[in-house]
């Protein structure tokens, strides 16, 4: 009967995913015909510009969507599970905030040195964004470490992170302060999020990344539901307290980092999806989290990356107004139920 | 057989010692109240029982071997602790607090075989909540939810149980019917039960082991007529001569 329930929920999930990929493929500015895009597909057709579209700028789009959104939302599972907050994220601990100072450095600082704007620069452009997000999110990661296995005390460590949060924002704006026009421009389209960055080149790479980081996730499961209990029962358990939330934070934040890299600070989708599954499934077992957490984020990256496409908005609508109207009333109805 | 030793035991935080010269001892089958008053450092003594903090000095011997030489894993199915930290989650079951208590034996994603499922269902039953078992833990009642907390303690199969202020918020009925739930997980199971509390009066009718810590005195042990009578309880808890009439009157 339970099981049933699980089962009858995934395969919606699953299904509904599917449906949401295949529209991402035809639906845009160009609108492909049904039928066409099975043609191109099958590499069944003459026309080149529909096939260029397709593969070219929507298959890797939809496919980066959907590694970025489960990579987030299982990001916030874990985060959520650590440090027993409900509002807890990545972006909490301040590891996106380090992944946009990176990225900040880079693309506002080059013009500032070179005098010249970091997309100039070409496609050494942005392998440098990219280097730079990651070498930013890791460095408040490890930052975030020194503090997480010096106190045991979890809200100590979130007021950490938004402090780190807002020190890389101040030093980003004073960056922005003396840099080019077209550089600050530059930099606040990455801020605000998109999935059409990584293409087919960049996409193997990005892929095996964040598939490496959701695989170990699994391997968390037990230990995720054991801190459920709370920290003293979970230590009588057995558990290695300090190791086992150095390991949470790494997985979490590689995972953020990775993401925040490709497609700019994405928000909501780590602090809403987790809540999602857990309504949905009314459970708090990992096992079952983490696999439902992380479709749920696949669904509603599509979803949001499909209404930022569409044709009246001619792809320019920033993925954070999106998620923002989905994630939003989520946390504010996970906190009123809660209170309850 | 003899479970746990402490030999000169200091406890407390960052070399600010809270009780020190501690010599007690564990037996199978024993079931002792630590008493004292709220401060006087009874969680402290509980949270070096359970490693979560070191000793300042002394040493805590556990089946004749230094309690912080063992490995979390092994310690995990030796000595069982239940606090007054209570889990806090919407969906978690009855089941899972209790299959928390599998933890030490499962593997590496904690899938439950059928002796798990069997020790769950037992451990439920022993403390008479069966009937609990796919409520969500949240939506009991404080009385089911320190049964609960005990049966996770029981799955967890381990020779020692450490309950801190068990009785705290049970109405008196629920509070005999725990004493008389740990004497059985005491004389049916063997098992070495040290629970704490700040009630004086209902210690001393029902249980017959006492530790007593106390803020300026030394740490005490022995039972409770004993130390009644050489007026070492009196002294501790500083009783005037009413309180102490009453005492030897009610024949406690």
């Amino acid at each position: 009967m339970k099981n049933k329930r699980i089962t009858i929920g995934i395969l919606g999930i699953i299904i509904l995913g599917i449906v949401l990929f295949a529209l991402n493929l035809f639906v845009g500015s160009v609108m492909v015909p049904f039928e066409d895009i099975f043609k191109v597909l099958l590499h069944d057709n003459t026309d080149k510009t529909l096939s260029v579209i397709i593969f070219n700028y929507r298959l890797p789009q939809a496919l980066t969507a959907l590694l970025a959104g489960a990579a987030l939302a299982v990001a916030g599972l874990l985060m959520q599970t650590l440090f027993r907050n409900p509002l807890a994220d990545p972006s909490m601990l301040g590891i996106s905030s380090g992944a946009s100072l990176g990225v900040g450095i880079v693309i506002l600082l080059t013009g500032a040195i070179y005098g010249a704007a970091v997309s100039s620069f070409g496609w050494w452009s942005t392998i440098g964004v990219s280097l730079a997000a990651f070498i930013g999110a890791v460095l408040v990661l490890f930052v975030m470490l020194a503090f997480s296995s010096r106190m045991k005390n979890m809200t100590t460590l979130i007021i950490i992170g938004l402090m780190i949060a807002y020190l890389a924002g101040s030093i980003t704006d004073i960056l922005k302060f003396f840099s080019l026009k077209e550089d600050i421009h530059a930099f606040v389209i990455w801020g605000m999020g998109s999935f059409s960055g990584v293409g087919t080149s960049k996409m193997p790479i990005f892929a095996i990344s964040i598939i490496i980081g959701l695989i170990s996730t699994f391997f968390l499961s037990k230990n995720l539901n054991i801190l459920l209990l709370g920290e003293m029962y979970a230590e009588n358990l057995g558990l290695n307290i300090k190791k086992n939330s150095v390991i949470i934070i790494l997985v979490s934040g590689y995972l953020t980092a990775i993401v925040t890299a490709y497609c700019g600070p994405i928000a909501f989708v780590g602090l809403a999806m987790p809540h999602i599954a857990r309504f949905l499934f009314k459970s708090s077992d990992h096992r079952l989290l983490i696999p439902a957490t992380m479709l749920i984020g696949m669904d509603m990256a599509l979803f949001c990356n499909l209404i930022a496409r569409m044709p009246g908005f001619d792809g320019n609508l920033p993925i954070n107004a999106v998620t923002a109207f989905i994630g939003a009333p989520v946390v504010i109805s996970v906190i009123m139920k809660s209170k309850k | 057989m003899k479970i746990l030793k402490t030999k000169s035991l200091s406890i407390g935080y960052d070399n600010k010692t809270v009780v020190s010269d501690i010599n007690v001892m564990l037996n199978e089958g024993d079931i002792i109240a630590l008493i004292g008053p709220n401060g006087a450092g009874k969680s402290t003594l509980f949270k070096t029982f359970s490693t979560h903090i070191k000793p300042l000095g002394g040493k805590i011997e556990l089946f004749g071997k230094d309690l912080m030489s063992y490995s979390p894993k092994e310690r995990a199915k030796l000595l069982g602790i239940v606090l007054t930290e209570r889990p806090d989650d919407m969906f978690l079951k009855v089941f899972d607090v209790v299959a928390a208590g599998r933890y030490p034996y499962t593997g590496m994603f904690g899938k439950l075989n059928e002796k798990d499922e069997k020790e769950i269902k037992e451990s439920l039953e022993l403390v008479g909540v069966n009937n609990l078992i796919d409520r969500v833990f949240n939506t009991l009642s404080d009385g089911e939810k320190q049964k609960v907390m005990i049966a996770k303690a029981i799955a967890q199969n381990t020779p020692v149980i450490m309950l801190d202020e068990p009785t705290a918020f049970l109405d008196y009925p629920s509070k005999i019917e725990l004493f008389s739930l740990l004497k059985k997980l005491a004389k049916e199971q063997k098992k070495a039960i040290l629970f704490s509390s700040h009630d004086l009066e209902l210690m001393l009718r029902y249980t017959d082991n006492l530790w007593i810590i106390s803020k300026n005195q030394p740490f005490a042990a022995g039972q409770s007529s004993e130390l009644l009578k050489s007026g070492t309880i009196q002294k501790y808890f500083g009783l005037k001569d009413a309180d102490n009439e009453y005492l030897l009157k009610e024949n406690l």
